[in-house]
């Protein structure tokens, strides 16, 4: 049946073509004499409107960056040469600017797609466009984009050259030079054991637990926890973040790469230092900074490490991770171990050098080693690639911070899937085309590659497994634990890289089995007969499973409490000339809601780790975009796209706790303590990915403001923990 | 009879799904809205569905049962129901079953489309899956909860 119905298609599509050849020619002479559906009026004014509310995104040049696709040249005419005008339109308008679909005024929308239009080779007419003309766009365009939208001027200030979108309007450089007394240095033993008073590392601890000892806040109170101050954040840009605590101070990676230190007792600003670039909506959510001995370091979203004075916010060093102007980005922070500041590096798109992994000493900057997360021809797994000349193996990108076990004196990181998503557009069939989404354990001092661990071989559906490695022991087992968007729990032995174990915590349908010895995954049939421009189901959608919203581990209970989401999608991959360039994604995307989850996006499941069985799990119709905290209080704190912060039992998975924020909960929750209280704190943030493009395309019946980047930092009453001074 | 009435209504097995919105784009997204559920049940090889679908942006013109290579996976028309309604209305059918539709029915590949004036290639859709109680939201389940994942070899790592 299924193959009749393809013939029948292929007919179609034969008469289809030979119609659409003779209606591009029709249209293309059309087009010669009297110009495309639309004027140079509506050029001009979506030029206009294309920077302000699109190019921070796709860029200036209509490129693309990532996740957000090229709207200019081949890649753009591979997607929509073979749709209408119509469609074009109705898709901007219904789901741009990102996460604000229909939010512009109709002509605004009509003047972006003649923009868009002509920067693809549509001439200019007399007739304006009104988004109902279905004119197919490769008989007015042929994908050449004019020079002066090729090589635009530069608006400056903002992330990647992008024009500043919707970047504040502020001035970069120290606003507030702080004068902090009797700051006691974070020591290697200090991060080895954190004070639970504290929050040192971006996970709580070198293990990724993102956990805390910390109890005065517990099941039998959390139902009094009440605000205690808050702080607005800067717009623009996304936010993800989550802040570290140290001495009662709280530093603060704000967006537009601006640092803060602020009591973290009342909210009082310390210091502040904007170091910029400015942020716009395309990458440039940074989830933490790190802090040693008497600096802040961060690793802003232009692939620049700085390192301040922890006491005064000045600059005391800066180093490139990455040249300048390539369009490298960070947004994943990052971790000091053994007295170097380890950083990952993203938006590695086919451009030399390959990404990797990076570690800089701590006191100076000078750069101590470099692990390339690409194998390149004729060195160790350069054969993984097969063919592939090495300017078009693209991605293994670190965008989350690694692990770091100071017993074996290893970091383990985790690596994005190679680009393009697609096995038939990439050209490398199931080949494993390290390192992409693998894990890598690497000597902390030299970079050396101690062992690596391929989790998903010729993957090919976006689904990363980059996210948190989880060090956990039991007894005299070393394991390593994590999950990726496929929503598959790894267990690993972290001195060797042994497959230990896998559960599937999610419904997918991209592995028919597992090897139960190796762990390797088995590829429904289909998915290995895939073919470019073919349309493909896959569960999880490239939301995850499982996205960057960490997990928590919980040791008391042996619990890992995992943030979870359910949708599937259709993938289509594009064909792909092997040409040296820019290596994009080049995929294209229609989503749905994940069969037997009755419409809920969001799942929360607690799992034991040293049996792996599943303990307890919820749904609900919203996806979950914050990390877990899980505290000796018995509680995991957690939040949503609709706005709620939460407690839930950690035992049982019931809900004890929620609070209603202004808008999306995004980023890290913490805790900490200062003068005998315990606080919680998380932000609330937009963007960040698929995790929040997904739903805020399905979930259309919940709302939140565009605008409300924050902290808030909760605790109980006085009269419950006695007066604080 | 009673005794042997038992053992038929013990050998049913029921079936359900919500109908959401089929894989959509921006483009599309206006033709595909609309909800709806379905239930079927299975006696020996006899199926029954029934169900209500509701707020199409455009009239339903068909509804049928499909199968696919998987849970989530479209496939190819499989048996023609009937529908009442345009925007809001009903489906129903009744079928004798061959092997492989049953197979199919129970590995969870076989679901119930709409399709509709402006969605003629789909509006909605929904997986038949073994009937599950959903305990409401954010209320846990001891377990992972319903995950339904029929159709994986005995190959899979599970305790």
């Amino acid at each position: 049946m299924l193959q009749s119905k393809h013939t029948r298609r292929l007919s179609w599509i034969a008469i289809g073509t030979a119609t659409a050849a003779f209606a591009a020619f029709w249209s293309a002479s059309l087009a010669q004499s009297a110009g495309g559906p639309f004027t140079d009026a509506q050029v001009r004014a979506g030029r206009t409107a294309y920077a302000a509310s699109c190019a921070g995104c796709h860029q200036a040049n209509l490129a693309g960056a990532g996740e957000q696709p090229a709207l200019a040249g081949a890649g753009f005419m591979s997607a929509w040469g073979r749709r209408t005008t119509k469609e074009l339109y109705d898709d901007i308008r219904a789901q741009m600017p990102y996460g604000r679909g229909g939010s512009l005024d109709a002509a605004t929308y009509q003047n972006i797609v003649a923009f868009i239009l002509m920067a693809n080779g549509a001439r200019a007419g007399s007739k304006a466009f009104d988004g109902t003309e279905t004119i197919r766009i490769s008989s007015i365009a042929n994908g050449q984009v004019p020079a002066d939208v090729a090589t635009p001027r530069r608006a400056g200030g903002g992330d990647e050259g992008g024009a500043g979108g919707r970047a504040p309007t502020m001035a970069l450089g120290q606003t507030l030079v702080g004068n902090i007394k009797n700051y006691a240095p974070v020591s290697d033993a200090m991060l080895v054991h954190p004070d639970p008073k504290d929050w040192l590392i971006y996970r709580g601890n070198y293990q990724a637990w993102s956990h805390s000892a910390l109890k005065q806040v517990s099941d039998a109170n959390v139902d009094q926890l009440q605000l205690r101050w808050s702080w607005a954040m800067n717009e623009g840009g996304e936010n993800a973040t989550g802040p570290t605590i140290h001495d009662g101070i709280m530093f603060l990676a704000n967006t537009s790469n601006t640092v803060q230190a602020l009591d973290a007792k009342t909210g009082e600003l310390l210091w502040e230092n904007r170091l910029g670039p400015l942020a716009t909506r395309a990458y440039s959510a940074l989830r933490s900074l790190a802090v040693y001995e008497d600096k802040v370091y961060i690793n802003a979203t232009d692939a620049r490490l700085y390192a301040l004075d922890a006491k005064t916010g000045k600059v005391e060093w800066k180093t490139d991770i990455a040249e300048p102007g390539k369009g490298f980005n960070e947004t994943g922070g990052l971790i000091v171990a053994h007295g170097k500041v380890i950083v990952g590096l993203t938006l590695c798109r086919g451009q030399m050098p390959h990404c990797y992994i990076s570690a800089y000493d701590a006191r100076t900057g000078k750069q101590a080693w470099k692990f390339t997360t690409i194998a390149a021809p004729g060195t160790p797994g350069g054969d993984t690639w097969g063919d592939v000349p090495d300017d078009m193996r693209a991605g293994g990108e670190t965008w989350i911070a690694g692990t770091y076990d100071p017993d074996l004196n290893i970091t383990y990181w985790g690596t994005a899937q190679s680009k393009p998503w697609m096995q038939a557009s990439r050209r490398s069939g199931t080949a494993s085309t390290l390192y992409a989404n693998s894990t890598l354990a690497l000597d902390a001092d030299t970079g050396q590659l101690k062992w690596y661990y391929s989790h998903a071989p010729g993957e090919t559906f976006d689904l990363d497994e980059v996210f948190e490695r989880v060090l956990i022991d039991h007894g005299a087992q070393k394991t390593l634990m994590t999950i990726g968007k496929a929503g598959i729990l790894w267990k690993l032995d972290r001195v060797t890289g042994k497959f230990l174990d896998a559960k599937q915590t999610v419904f997918q349908n991209v592995y028919s089995g597992i090897n139960k010895k190796t762990g390797q995954l088995i590829f429904r049939p289909d998915v290995l007969a895939q073919k470019t421009n073919s349309w493909i189901s896959a569960c999880p959608s490239a939301a995850g499973g499982h996205d960057w919203p960490p997990t928590s581990y919980d040791p008391g209970n042996d619990l890992i409490i995992i943030p979870l989401n359910q949708s599937c999608n259709m993938m289509l991959g594009h064909d792909v000339k092997q040409h040296t360039g820019v290596v994009q994604p080049e995929g294209e995307e229609r989503l749905f809601f994940m069969p037997g989850t009755d419409g809920n996006m969001g799942r929360l499941a607690a799992y034991r780790t040293s049996t792996m069985e599943p303990v307890w799990s919820f749904q609900q119709r919203s996806s979950f975009l914050t990390g877990v905290l899980s505290t000796d209080g018995n509680l995991s704190f957690v939040g949503d796209y609709d706005r709620v912060f939460s407690a839930v039992d950690t035992k049982t998975g019931k809900t004890l706790w929620t609070v209603r924020l202004p808008t999306v909960v995004q980023g890290n929750p913490v805790t900490y303590e200062a003068d005998g209280k315990q606080y919680i704190a998380i932000t609330t943030g937009l963007g960040g990915g698929s995790p929040f493009s997904k739903p805020s395309s399905m979930l259309g019946e919940l709302h939140h403001p565009d605008h409300g980047h924050a902290v808030y930092v909760f605790a109980l009453p006085d009269k419950v923990t006695g007066k604080v001074n | 009879m009673l005794c042997a009435a038992g053992v038929a209504k013990a050998a049913e097995q029921k079936f359900d799904t919500r109908l959401t919105a089929v894989a959509y784009d921006g483009a599309m997204r206006a033709n595909v809205q609309g909800d709806g559920r379905v239930t079927a049940t299975l006696d020996g090889n006899k199926l029954t569905v029934s169900g209500r679908f509701m707020a199409l942006p455009s009239a339903a013109t068909n509804a049928r049962l499909y199968s696919g290579p998987g849970i989530g996976v479209p496939g190819a028309p499989l048996l023609d129901l009937q529908l009442s309604g345009q925007m809001d209305g009903s489906l129903s059918g009744s079928f004798t079953l061959n092997g492989k539709q049953l197979a199919a029915l129970r590995q969870g590949h076989v679901y119930v489309q709409i399709n509709s004036q402006k969605a003629p290639e789909g509006n909605l859709w929904g997986w038949l899956l073994p009937e599950h109680a959903f305990p409401g939201a954010n209320v846990p389940e001891k377990g992972h909860g319903f995950l339904p994942q029929l159709d994986v070899p005995g190959n899979w790592v599970e305790k």
